[in-house]
């Protein structure tokens, strides 16, 4: 048995305010596809705590640990370690309809490493940039179902 | 060898270093009224396995840390107590190859992220429920 799913890429925007992130994703409204993060309502139970709300905590509590983790091993030019760690973190913010991380993850696992370290380098500085967008837009999404 | 008896336990093991997926599973699980035993990576997994084999399928992430899914596929397809089990692999892989390894490897069904709620709900439906799957899986291993 083999489920597939399409991933959708959008168009970017130059960031007027950081400038050292040109042609990075501009709105915050890409950040997360709250069409997907909503989906997962079709699990909610009557009389459960928010489910939504459960994954969006787990999800901030262990994407900055991922984060950490890609950012030593390019620190430590360890690129197998950063494939594997950008590979996981994809796969968690795919699955919730964070796509701009997931899309920067999947560039990441794609680097050929020891010719361009410098493009790892915007690569990290991008996902860092994509992942505070994310935790933004979650952290909304959050308050606005706990109200 | 004649058809074994079909695990009668309703305990699923859940193997998975992101927590994210291991609650979104252990959630769907539980809806179904089966009993989740859930391991944050490779190691721990097989730990519990050396000791316990009272489970009615088990779903493994193929990429964990100290331990890859793929290995414990092999592990608990090497050991009589374990091999009955049907095994779900999850994976954000596109490598046809590694599906193709994990198939030869003994699992049962794969799952690729990302996925809906739905998919997953009905992947584990099948898996937990499926009575079709779960005896071409003992028919496989007997042959």
């Amino acid at each position: 048995m083999l489920l597939e799913r399409a991933t959708k890429i959008e168009s970017q925007e130059t960031n007027p305010l950081v400038p050292g992130l040109a042609g990075v994703v501009g709105t915050a409204g890409d950040a997360v596809d709250m069409e997907v993060l909503n989906a997962f309502e079709e699990l909610q139970e009557d009389h459960e705590t928010d489910l939504i709300v459960e994954l969006i905590d787990l999800y901030l509590t262990d994407a900055p640990q991922r984060l950490l983790a890609i950012r030593e091993a390019a620190f430590a030019n360890e690129w197998l370690l950063l494939k594997r760690a950008a590979h996981n973190l994809k796969g968690s913010s795919a699955n919730l309809g964070i796509r701009q991380v997931a899309e920067t993850c999947r560039k990441l696992e794609g680097t050929d490493y020891e010719l361009s370290t410098e493009s790892v380098e915007k690569l990290l500085q991008q996902l860092d940039h994509e992942f505070a967008r994310a935790s933004e837009a979650l952290l909304t999404e959050r308050q606005r179902r706990l109200q | 060898m004649s058809p074994e008896k079909l695990p009668s336990s309703k305990r699923v093991l859940v193997a998975d270093d992101d927590p994210v997926m291991r609650h979104l599973i252990s959630t769907i699980i539980k809806q179904q009224e089966h009993e989740v035993v859930v391991a944050e990576d490779g190691r721990a997994a097989y730990r519990i396995l050396q000791s316990d084999s009272a489970f009615k399928a088990a779903i493994l992430d193929m990429t964990m840390p100290f331990l890859e899914g793929l290995d414990l596929v092999r592990y608990m397809r090497s050991e009589k107590r374990l091999m009955r089990i049907p095994i779900m692999m999850i994976t954000a892989e596109q490598d046809i190859k590694l599906m193709a390894s994990s198939f030869s490897a003994g699992a049962t069904a794969f799952l690729r992220k990302p996925f809906t709620p739905a998919q997953l709900q009905s992947a584990i439906r099948m898996l937990l429920g499926n009575r079709q799957l779960r005896n071409r899986q003992l028919r496989k291993i007997a042959a």
